[in-house]
């Protein structure tokens, strides 16, 4: 599918769970017990991610992502 | 009866369940369950060996981060690397030995007052230049802090250096809670300056590469933008999806690639600096998920990327984090990457036909799959450390590596790499 139709979509869709709100999708506050876990942080562990993003910026052509993406490095 | 002391990881873990009860996200909740403990620090050192002699790494990396209360918090990370080994010039393998002089050079013969420093590759080996060596330090320091209600505030800046190359950067981003918490969604712009200096000048691109024609230091910008929603799903179930955009402009050619010119045989001819179009806009979208199943929590995501190079890439990364014991964890991880071709990119050039204007032979802009397939193990630390080591390894296939010239039928122009990963990590909380 062509990137910017697909970003439109999950626009939309990022649209329309922002409007039914926590009725549909989401937890209540005292349901978050899971969730609060260290290992559940969507980066939980920063320092393998910069050094994942420092080795696969310097060996492919695509990079980021996840957060501004690699940079910083002449990477011969 | 005598009363026990409070156990401290219990006591941040109804500190962090109180935080949820509250409202808080998941990171929020995190970052309360911090808040009595000045100062975490994250140390790793990574060692990185791809095959065949190529390239080694040893990178040290420490990261401090600082709560001052309120979700205020202080981020620095600085990291020195240091490569060597050899590293692939470019040009493809030939029947005849080829001789290349190392970056530093002025000339290829020698003569008074030029610096010549060659090296000569074996008849159907890859053209890789011995003499690489290059240490880099980096450092990153990033704040951030809630601004208004429900809204958080970050920025930072980024600095490195290496022999040949500086960079700076700045980034700011804002974030916005709703849905009692349940979605967040962020903005941000970064903004990198790069400056290039290659030993003995930046070559002019796509000239006759035995001319050595350089130019003085060449400098090139990054502008981007991030935008991202986080969807708490369910219990045990977080989402992000991000859309990046950046654009690039200035010399965005490799000043130490260069490019095999043959003729209709396939012999060697000669050899051309490689040429980039000095823009570049990429595209990125990426959805991660986390989903905690029972005490094991699995980590799959997925970015589409694509630019205007006619880079597209699709890339799978899944972790599986299974507790072993009450105090340690194995966690297996698998990715998977695909690349189409840049637009630009060819093996080599034919002598006969017009050379193109721009043109590169760096495997980074060829089309290829890579797996990276290794494990992580972690044993927790008294009073909230860990202590973990990374195994992994990582190899790329590319999809073109022959030639139907007769000169060049049975020589891989493309090997590949194939690299070991190893990484020791230390984090504590004072």
């Amino acid at each position: 599918m062509h990137i910017a139709k697909l970003t439109r979509r999950l626009i939309w869709l990022a649209l329309a769970l922002t409007a039914t709100g926590c009725n549909t999708i989401g937890v209540k506050p005292w349901q978050r017990e899971i969730l609060a876990r260290p290992a559940m942080a969507l980066n939980a562990y920063p320092v393998d991610a910069a050094i994942d993003d420092h080795i696969y910026f310097s060996k492919e052509g695509a990079s980021g992502g996840r957060s501004f993406g690699g940079g910083g490095c002449g990477c011969n | 009866m005598q009363l026990k002391p409070a156990n401290p990881q219990l006591r941040r873990g109804l500190m962090a369940a109180s935080c949820a009860l509250l409202g808080g996200t998941a990171a929020q909740a995190q970052t309360a369950a911090g808040e009595d403990q000045s100062w975490q620090v994250d140390a790793g050192l990574l060692y990185y060996k791809e095959n065949a002699g190529r390239l080694r790494t040893i990178e040290p990396v420490v990261s401090l981060k600082k709560d001052f209360g309120d979700q205020r918090v202080l981020d620095g990370t600085f990291v020195l690397d240091t490569l060597s080994g050899a590293t692939p010039n470019g040009a493809i393998p030939s029947r005849k030995p080829q001789t290349f002089a190392s970056p530093s050079s002025t000339s290829l013969t020698p003569r008074a007052g030029a610096k010549t420093t060659l090296y000569t590759i074996a008849p159907g080996n890859l053209p890789q230049d011995p003499h690489f060596h290059e240490q880099r330090a980096a450092g990153d320091l990033d704040w951030s802090q809630p601004i208004g209600i429900d809204n958080t505030l970050s920025f930072g800046g980024h600095l490195s250096t290496e022999h040949d190359f500086n960079s700076a950067a700045v980034n700011a981003a804002v974030s916005h809670d709703l849905n009692a918490k349940n979605t967040t969604l962020s903005a941000g712009f970064n903004e990198e300056y790069d400056q290039i200096h290659a030993r003995g000048g930046d070559p002019i691109p796509a000239t006759d590469y035995t001319l050595l024609e350089r130019e003085r230091a060449q400098t090139k910008n990054v502008a981007g933008a991030l935008l991202g929603v986080t969807q708490v799903m369910s219990r045990n179930w977080i989402a992000q999806l991000n859309y990046a955009y950046d654009r690039s402009q200035g010399y965005l050619t490799d000043p130490y690639r260069i490019l095999s010119v043959v003729d209709g045989s396939g012999s060697v001819t000669g050899y051309r600096y490689e040429s980039r179009p000095d823009t570049r806009v990429r595209q990125s979208l990426y959805w991660d998920n986390k989903v905690a199943l029972g005490p094991t929590v699995l980590d799959v995501s997925y970015r589409r990327g694509k630019d205007d190079w006619s880079v597209t890439s699709d890339t799978v990364d899944v972790h599986l984090r299974i507790d072993v014991g009450r105090d340690m964890y194995l966690e297996p991880h698998v990715r998977w990457y695909r690349q189409s071709a840049a637009d630009f990119y060819h093996l080599y050039a034919i002598q006969e036909v017009p050379l193109p204007t721009y043109m590169s032979a760096d495997p980074r802009l060829a089309a290829f799959t890579a797996t990276t397939i290794g494990f992580k193990f972690g044993v927790k630390l008294a009073h909230t450390g860990e202590l973990s080591l990374r195994l992994e390894e990582y190899q790329q296939k590319p999809a073109d590596r022959s030639s139907p010239l007769s000169q060049l039928q049975g020589l891989d122009l493309n090997p590949g790499v194939k690299a070991a990963i190893v990484q020791i990590a230390w984090r504590q909380d004072f």
